[in-house]
């Protein structure tokens, strides 16, 4: 187990994927205002503990605000409503769909913190062990991390690529719509790019009896306290308990 | 004409890792130049700076005397056109013409200069018979030249290459020199990184060494590769070219390259 840097860091890491899949789909589930700005202050509470507060909420307002922007504008002005609050031109904006607006962006902060939360405090490589050694296929497993590790690698490449582009006169510094035309080289090479090394990568695990079949033995060992395995239980009934009482109209 | 002047340049990375340290450097217009120096030594870096696809942290990087440090990286590429090592990391379109008519039309030349240009550039490097090609169908050696052609294309006065023989056979190693003494006949100036000391010390008229984001020699060839600097190329883990270790071992003086050997020789007798 590396070294890290906070108990929450430490937790298992299922633990930590049902905490963000339990934040996530319970937004959702649990609508309205209440469900999910407590949500969200449990997963502010957790990265504050974490030590990745600032970067967290800094990340998931980069994330949701281009979403939430549109979403709001679409809901504001387009959402049936009896109480019209302004009009511009043609729309009207009605309160009930800036209420609309509101429930859907406190929704989408809770789903971007409770995921963020975990991409930051657990390491690609230990969750996927953790998976490999509740008897998920190896070969399952690679794909998953290999998947979560692609990120960084595809960003890197995309940075590189852009240079490369750049330094043909390809201009990326202007206005909004320059750096969406700039867009456009970059991704051929990324998307090939990418392919390659897939390609190269399966070979050289090939070459390394990746797809021996028989036991694999791990040598990263995760903890998970028996407090934990019952917290996953006691988040997973209360996640289903907010859903049936969803559909039976209870909340 | 563009001589390049750096002026005490240093850059960090947004991770802390400083990669250049108080780099003053002048590049004369029409010279060819080679930058050499370990893996991490700061030569990828430093050339970044020369069209502003990076910025000096400290210190200020001068075109013809002028501070660039507010010029767009898409202006400065009109001076300088720089050759990216892995051509995987740069080739997009579907046809190699196309791919090498990127740059001159992204300067915003004409329709009949970017086709003069771009046959120009392929016959120079030796892909015209490949014009209408797609350029994953030419293997990397051919790719690299592409790359190599679509940046000769813009026609900057400042050519960099990253790299440009690695893996070259001998046949597209020869290529890369006649390029480079092309654009040196032509009085352009052409900066190369390369770990292939056989080459520069054939290919370049001055060879500067880096290690740890420093300036560690500057000269000739038959300076830098002289024996008393060994122990300073060693610090970088350079070996000096195979004729340069002849040339001591038979007490000849410096002769970086194998032609410089032959005439030690035969002037001795």
């Amino acid at each position: 187990m590396p070294v890290t840097p906070s108990p929450y860091h430490r937790l298992n890491p299922l633990t930590k994927a049902v905490i963000a899949t339990v934040g996530s789909i319970g937004a959702f589930v649990l609508g309205g205002y209440v469900g999910p700005i407590a949500i969200m202050v449990i997963m502010l509470l957790l990265a504050w503990r974490a030590g990745v507060l600032a970067r967290l909420a800094r990340v998931s307002l980069l994330l949701t605000l281009p979403i939430a922007i549109s979403v709001v504008l679409v809901s504001v002005f387009t959402r049936a409503g009896t109480t019209v609050l302004f009009q511009i031109g043609p729309f009207d904006a009605t309160a009930e769909g800036v209420d609309f607006a509101l429930q859907t962006l406190v929704r989408l902060f809770a789903i971007s913190l409770s995921i963020g939360l975990f991409i930051m405090t657990t390491e690609p490589r230990a969750f996927v062990f953790d998976l490999e050694r509740r008897g998920v296929p190896p070969r399952a497993a690679f794909i998953a991390v290999a998947t979560i590790e692609a990120v960084p690698t595809l960003v890197e490449r995309a940075t590189m690529i852009s240079e490369s582009q750049r330094a043909r006169g390809l201009d990326t510094e202007g206005s909004f719509l320059t750096r969406v035309r700039g867009l456009l080289p970059i991704v051929g090479p990324v998307i090939i790019g990418s392919l390659t090394d897939v390609e190269e990568r399966s070979l050289a695990l090939e070459s390394r009896a990746f797809s021996r079949p028989g036991r694999r033995h791990l040598l990263w060992a995760m903890p998970d306290e028996g407090w934990e395995r019952v917290l996953r239980w006691v988040l997973f009934v209360l996640l289903v308990g907010a859903a049936v009482a969803r559909l039976t109209g209870r909340i | 004409m563009t001589r390049l002047d750096l002026e005490g340049v240093g850059f960090v990375y947004p991770d802390g890792t400083r990669a250049l340290d108080g780099v003053d450097l002048t590049i004369g217009a029409g010279e060819s130049v080679a930058i050499v120096g370990q893996n991490g030594s700061g030569k990828s870096t430093l050339v970044r700076h020369f069209n502003g696809l990076l910025r000096p942290t400290d210190g200020r990087i001068l075109h013809d005397g002028e501070d660039v440090a507010d010029v767009r990286t898409a202006a400065l590429a009109a001076r300088v056109g720089i050759v990216f090592q892995n051509p995987d990391r740069q080739i997009f379109a579907g046809k190699v013409r196309t791919e090498v008519a990127f740059g001159p039309k992204t300067l915003g030349r004409s329709a009949t200069d970017i086709e003069a240009a771009t046959r120009d550039a392929l016959a120079a490097v030796g892909l015209s018979d490949a014009a209408d090609a797609n350029p994953y169908d030419l293997g990397y050696s051919r790719r690299k030249l592409l790359t190599i052609a679509s940046v000769l294309a813009m026609g900057t006065p400042v050519v960099v290459l990253d790299e440009p023989t690695t893996g070259q056979d001998a046949r597209g190693v020869a290529r890369v020199q006649q390029v480079l003494a092309g654009l040196v006949a032509d009085g352009r100036t052409v900066i190369a990184i390369s770990h292939d000391m056989r080459f520069v010390a054939g290919s370049f008229s001055r060879i500067v060494v880096m290690g740890g984001g420093r300036i560690l020699l500057d000269g000739p060839p038959a300076e830098v590769f002289a024996e008393p600097a060994w122990p300073v190329l060693a610090s970088s883990y350079l070996e000096p070219p195979y004729a340069a270790r002849v040339g001591a071992r038979l007490a000849l003086g410096s002769t970086p390259t194998e032609t410089a050997l032959v005439e030690a020789l035969a002037a001795r007798g």
